[in-house]
């Protein structure tokens, strides 16, 4: 080892131990207990800003100052120092994304030993001993949900169902694939051949459709996962003339997704509501703050939007801004 | 090693490298036809099949002109993203914010935005390595980064929609005489990367630096010269391919684009070309590419088990990389 590495190892070393909660401690808790702050898992995603208007709106009507930190990937390596950060604030409560289950718990816990509340929001830890609650979209009712809008979609007619999935292994679109396949077994006139992973690449997603339709001609419905699935399929299905032919459900419900959907590109989005994560996540910590009970886990539920529908349901559709 | 000089077009076409790998994908089509005739041998098929790969070959053959150079370019698919996002935002600007319903103008401004964005990333990976003498692989990790997060910042992170229908209707799904519009580009692409790689001193020049830079300067070539053009060839090719996938995907997309480097790399490998430069063709990159593509959508249609994809894809292609490095070997020494 050269001694070059030694002195940035004995730097990092002591970087962490720096983090390590001593300090902050020690200041004896001049912070801002009537300070909530959310700490989405990226910036500018209409998800994550449409949770910060449900948290802006529900923190300030009970009383409580906000703040929003956002990191510019969905990082961990980017999340952490805003964490940090908002550590040496001292607000009262943490709503935290946490951009990946096991690196996070460190800074997070951080959090928590400087009594700080922290509640989880869409994402969270695999140590569930630090937040006081997580609000989360219930994946898996969105997964069901998807396979009985598709459903409707077909009517009588019966032919074969795909699932178009994201990376193996990823647990929010895995739970949603499984909740469709369950709940899919229960319409006897759709087929449902399995599902096919595409790495998250649109182009994969496109090519396993094409695929699909090459060696099953009656197929009738595809559930994309997410965004980059969904919008794989749609140029998959365009490149085999069979936009609307083929029934398309997509997940959530970004400007573009709508947009799409009202174009007839898409049949079905799969809405979460992140404004009611948002709102709802306030409303844990505030009560953690002021001693009263708190619920361990709250899942919210999801909405199908179709063409038909999707006028009156406006509210679920993703923002760009508040 | 490979001397194009004094080699008649039906050699360097048909040389043994890309004929043998021509061999492999076409005993695969043979494969998963025979188990699937109805679905495999169909005009829908080969259409989705080459349309699909339309864009990765573009990224490929300015690949194909840098690894001969002995070098790498890992930032194709960032430029890819950087480029069509760049083209998207000025379209719209154009537009008053939307260009769906926008003009010839429009779509060939577009085309220029997204052509002089990838250039600029080209040109600044050809000086970072020419003149500057950084590894190629270090400088162009850099930008493979750098242009991504530039396009994040540009886009502000999400997709940018807006993609003008008469670039989406023609050039993303048209046909001209049944071959999609997508596909006669890439094949034209192609084919001119083909003939200057073959037959102009420009290709003759890639190879010699590719073979010996120090024995290419004493001969006279302008080598950091070249490079520079090498790089920026492949940065306008990355730029020319974001627009593609505009029009394919009909969205600028900001992420899915994490590991088309490694397919373009991937492709140009198995096509025979040499990561240590000097030796290489078009036509393997061609055969290169579409052996993965055939690969992927065959195991989908036969319907091979989804967690089997990934592994029956690396077995095959690194066994075929294998046998076509044995084969050479066994090849030299007689």
């Amino acid at each position: 080892m050269s001694t070059r590495t030694v002195a940035l190892l004995g730097a990092a070393l002591l970087l962490t131990a720096c983090g390590g909660g001593g300090q902050i401690g020690d200041t004896g808790g001049s912070g801002d207990s009537k300070k909530v702050v959310l700490i989405p898992g990226v910036a500018a995603e209409p998800f994550y800003i449409s949770m910060e208007c449900g948290f802006r709106e529900a923190a300030t009507a009970l009383g409580y100052q906000v703040d929003v930190q956002a990191p510019a990937k969905f990082d961990s390596t980017l999340q952490t120092p805003i964490v940090t950060g908002v550590l040496a604030n001292k607000p009262g409560a943490v709503l935290i994304a946490p951009t990946d289950d096991k690196a996070m718990a460190g800074p997070v816990k951080q959090l928590k030993d400087a009594g700080i509340k922290v509640v989880e929001v869409d994402t969270k830890l695999e140590d569930t001993s630090i937040a006081v609650s997580t609000v989360s979209s219930d994946n898996e009712q969105g997964g069901r949900l998807a396979a009985q809008t598709l459903a409707t979609l077909a009517q009588d007619k019966s032919g074969s169902v795909l699932v178009l999935n994201t990376k193996a292994g990823t647990s929010t679109t895995d739970t949603r694939a499984r909740g469709f396949e369950d709940e899919v077994k229960k319409f006897p006139n759709l087929k449902y051949i399995g599902q096919q992973y595409t790495d998250n690449e649109p182009d994969q997603a496109a090519s396993k459709v094409t695929a699909t339709l090459a060696a099953n001609p009656d197929l009738i419905g595809v559930f994309a996962t997410n965004l980059n699935t969904g919008e794989g399929a749609a140029t998959g299905l365009r490149n085999a003339g069979k936009t609307g032919a083929v029934n398309l459900i997509g997940f959530d419900a970004s400007p573009k997704q709508v947009e799409d959907l009202r174009g007839g590109v898409v049949q079905a989005l799969i809405a979460q509501d992140p404004a009611a994560i948002g709102r709802i996540g306030v409303e844990q910590a505030v009560a953690a703050l002021e001693g009263r009970t708190v619920k361990r886990d709250i899942g919210t539920t999801l909405l199908a939007l179709t063409k038909a529908d999707m006028d009156a349901n406006e509210k679920y559709f993703y923002k760009q801004e508040c | 090693m490979t001397q194009p000089t004094g080699r008649t077009v039906r050699q360097r076409l048909f040389g043994a490298n890309t004929l043998w790998i021509g061999l492999v994908l076409l005993a695969l089509i043979a494969v998963f036809g025979a188990i699937r005739p109805d679905a495999v041998l169909t005009t829908f098929t080969l259409q989705t099949t080459l349309v699909e790969t339309s864009v990765l070959l573009v990224l490929s053959v300015g690949m194909t002109f840098v690894i001969i150079t002995a070098g790498i370019d890992l930032s194709v698919g960032s430029v890819l993203v950087f480029s069509g996002v760049t083209s998207m935002i000025t379209m719209n600007a154009l537009n008053g914010g939307d260009a769906t319903t926008a003009g010839w103008g429009t779509v060939l401004v577009g085309l220029v935005t997204a052509l002089v964005s990838g250039a600029a990333w080209g040109l600044l990976n050809g000086f970072l390595v020419a003149r500057a003498g950084i590894p190629p692989l270090i400088v162009t990790l850099g930008s493979f980064g750098a242009a991504l997060g530039a396009g994040q910042l540009l886009s502000n992170g999400s997709n940018v929609s807006g993609v003008p229908d008469v670039l989406s209707d023609n050039l993303g799904t048209g046909t001209w005489f049944g071959v999609p519009n997508l596909v006669v580009l890439a094949a034209v692409v192609t084919a001119i990367g083909a003939l200057v790689l073959s037959t102009t001193a420009f290709g003759r020049h890639t190879y010699a630096i590719g073979s010996n830079e120090e024995a290419a300067r004493l001969v006279g070539i302008g080598v950091t010269r070249h490079l520079v053009k090498v790089y920026l060839l492949a940065g306008t090719l990355a730029g020319l391919a974001g627009f593609m996938a505009l029009a394919y995907f009909r969205v600028a997309s900001v992420t899915g684009h994490d590991t088309d480097n490694l397919n373009a790399i991937a492709g140009v490998v198995l096509g025979g070309t040499s990561l240590f430069g000097g030796a290489g063709s078009i036509v393997g990159t061609v055969l290169g590419v579409f052996i993965p593509a055939v690969l992927r959508k065959g195991f989908v249609i036969i319907g091979v088990n989804v967690y089997w994809q990934p592994i029956a894809v690396a077995i095959v292609l690194v066994a075929a990389v294998w046998f076509d490095q044995s084969r050479r070997r066994a090849r030299n020494r007689r």
